[in-house]
């Protein structure tokens, strides 16, 4: 059996598990929780350990000792490990903090600002244009707290609710169109004719062991609806 | 208790099992379903396609093994489009899963490729790995490639790549294409590429981040994006290249039509239950 068959089945028998979950909480959910989760940690682990190795640690022994300091805040970030040195963690978190909010913040007036309010003043030639400049008008409008909601300003809260809450049902709907496109992904590789016979045979076995837990209650029923 | 009371107390876990039935008989057995072409895919798909061949463009790969099956196909796509068009790759990837899966979309890209079309490791396309920092990384990564990358994802150093000659910032880019799947960075692009250097961009994110990034659409600031599975199975469509996405996209329509259904058939209950003094 190739590396490549041997990851689809587990690939399969972890999405069994993960899904399970639906059912209830139980052994096989858990593990596949910790065990996603452990892989996940170790892989990043290692990985920007590399970065810092390359980055970082071979500069400085090339005579660069500019990257001590790197070096530096990433060990102290690594104190939250201890709950009384996790203080000294805080430093290098400010750090990251304040320079990706200044980098952020450099950018954000012309892309997330002024860019925006310019791709709303437009020509009301058409109906999309008519519904773009009244929506944002109009939702931005709702959120003035300060107004009492009465006289004309009434009608323009009420604008704003009406297209607010279709943004969110587009949301919605599109959240739920991504959590089956996450669903299928699985389905694929699970279904695969290579693969479907395990996948199968698993969620028998897996059927009939959360059956049996359930029964002999070892393994708590969830009852909620 | 009435059928009615008994549907409006439907254990969750049996629209679960509806749900995979419905998603799972159209992966089983194929059924295609008619479907337009969104105009976001349309725009992206057009941006991309007039990109002057012999030009560099930056892809950002940040698809998962969870969003991978929604935009993986696409991206294989569309890096078969550009080495297609000699326009020349410079992949990197903000995260460190997302390093893994972009080296599996170029292979699978490159096993996809008709013969004879150029596509040689550090001469037609580069990957530069994960760059940690998110948005500071990537703004980093922007204002000098060399400040954090001294090697590419596979370990070859910066100085003897053919491809990185003459590129080191954004700006020696003609385009972004920027593969957020479910990241959330789209705005990292927009921010610290589009805004400061002025390089066009589209991007591809998955289904429920597509109403997030429409305003960077309207506001010219993003080239239309490729949205989900559906997107993806678009742009394959739109290149002649049926593959995964396709079929995945006609069991999403599926599943969308049964929960349409569900919605309909709760909200019809509900207001009978309440017109008939329930308390439901």
């Amino acid at each position: 059996m190739d590396s490549f068959l041997l990851g689809l089945i587990a690939g399969s028998f972890v999405s069994i598990g993960a899904y399970s979950v639906l059912i209830g909480d139980n052994p096989l959910s858990k593990f596949t929780e910790h065990l996603y989760m452990g892989i996940l940690g170790g892989f990043i682990f290692a990985t920007n350990w590399n970065y810092v190795k390359t980055n970082a640690i071979i500069p400085v022994l090339q005579g660069n000792f500019v990257y001590i300091f790197a070096i530096i805040l990433c060990v102290m970030l690594l104190s939250r490990l201890n709950t009384d040195w996790l203080w000294l963690s805080r430093y290098p978190v400010a750090v990251t903090v304040g320079a990706g909010l200044g980098l952020a913040i450099r950018t954000t007036v012309m892309s997330d600002f002024l860019g925006q309010i310019n791709a709303t003043i437009l020509p009301l030639n058409s109906l999309d244009n008519i519904l773009m400049v009244i929506g944002t008008v109009s939702a931005a409008a709702y959120f003035i707290f300060t107004a009492q909601t009465e006289g004309p300003y009434k009608y323009v809260n009420m604008t704003g609710r009406v297209f607010l809450l279709a943004a969110f049902g587009v949301t919605y709907g599109q959240t739920v169109s991504f959590r089956f496109e996450l669903v299928i992904g699985r389905l694929v590789d699970m279904l695969r004719d290579e693969v479907a016979m395990y996948t199968y045979a698993m969620l028998l076995i897996i059927g009939v062991g959360l059956a049996y837990g359930y029964y002999t209650k070892k393994i708590k029923w969830y009852s909620g609806r | 208790m009435s059928l009615m009371d008994k549907l409006l107390d439907l254990d969750q876990r049996i629209i679960y099992a509806m749900l995979f039935i419905a998603l799972a008989f159209p992966i089983l057995h194929p059924i295609v379903l008619p479907m337009d072409i969104q105009a976001y895919s349309q725009e992206s798909f057009d941006f991309a396609d007039s990109i002057p061949d012999g030009s560099v463009v930056l892809i950002e790969g940040g698809l998962t093994a969870a969003t991978y099956p929604q935009g993986g196909p696409g991206l294989e796509v569309q890096i078969v489009h550009m080495l297609r068009k000699d326009v020349k790759l410079v992949f990197f990837s903000i995260g460190t899963e997302t390093a893994a899966w972009t080296v599996t979309a170029i292979n699978n890209a490159l096993a996809r490729l008709p013969a004879g079309v150029a596509a040689e490791n550090g001469v037609n396309w580069v990957h530069m790995g994960y760059v940690p920092g998110g948005e500071s990384g990537t703004a980093a990564f922007a204002n000098d490639i060399r400040s954090v990358k001294s090697e590419d994802h596979f370990g070859t150093p910066i100085d003897q790549i053919p491809l990185m000659n003459d590129i080191n910032m954004a700006s020696d880019f003609a385009a972004v294409f920027w593969w957020g799947g479910s990241e959330g960075s789209i705005p990292y692009g927009v921010r610290q590429i589009v805004t400061p250097f002025g390089v066009p961009m589209t991007g591809m994110c998955t289904t429920n981040e597509v109403p997030n990034y429409s305003p960077y659409i309207n506001s010219g600031q993003l080239h239309g994006i490729i949205g989900g599975v559906r997107g993806s199975a678009e742009y394959e469509y739109l290149m002649s290249m049926p593959g995964l996405a396709l079929g995945q996209a006609m069991a999403t329509n599926f599943g969308g039509l049964l929960w349409a259904f569900l919605v309909v058939l709760g909200n019809v209950l509900y207001f009978i239950a309440r017109r008939e003094g329930g308390n439901k």
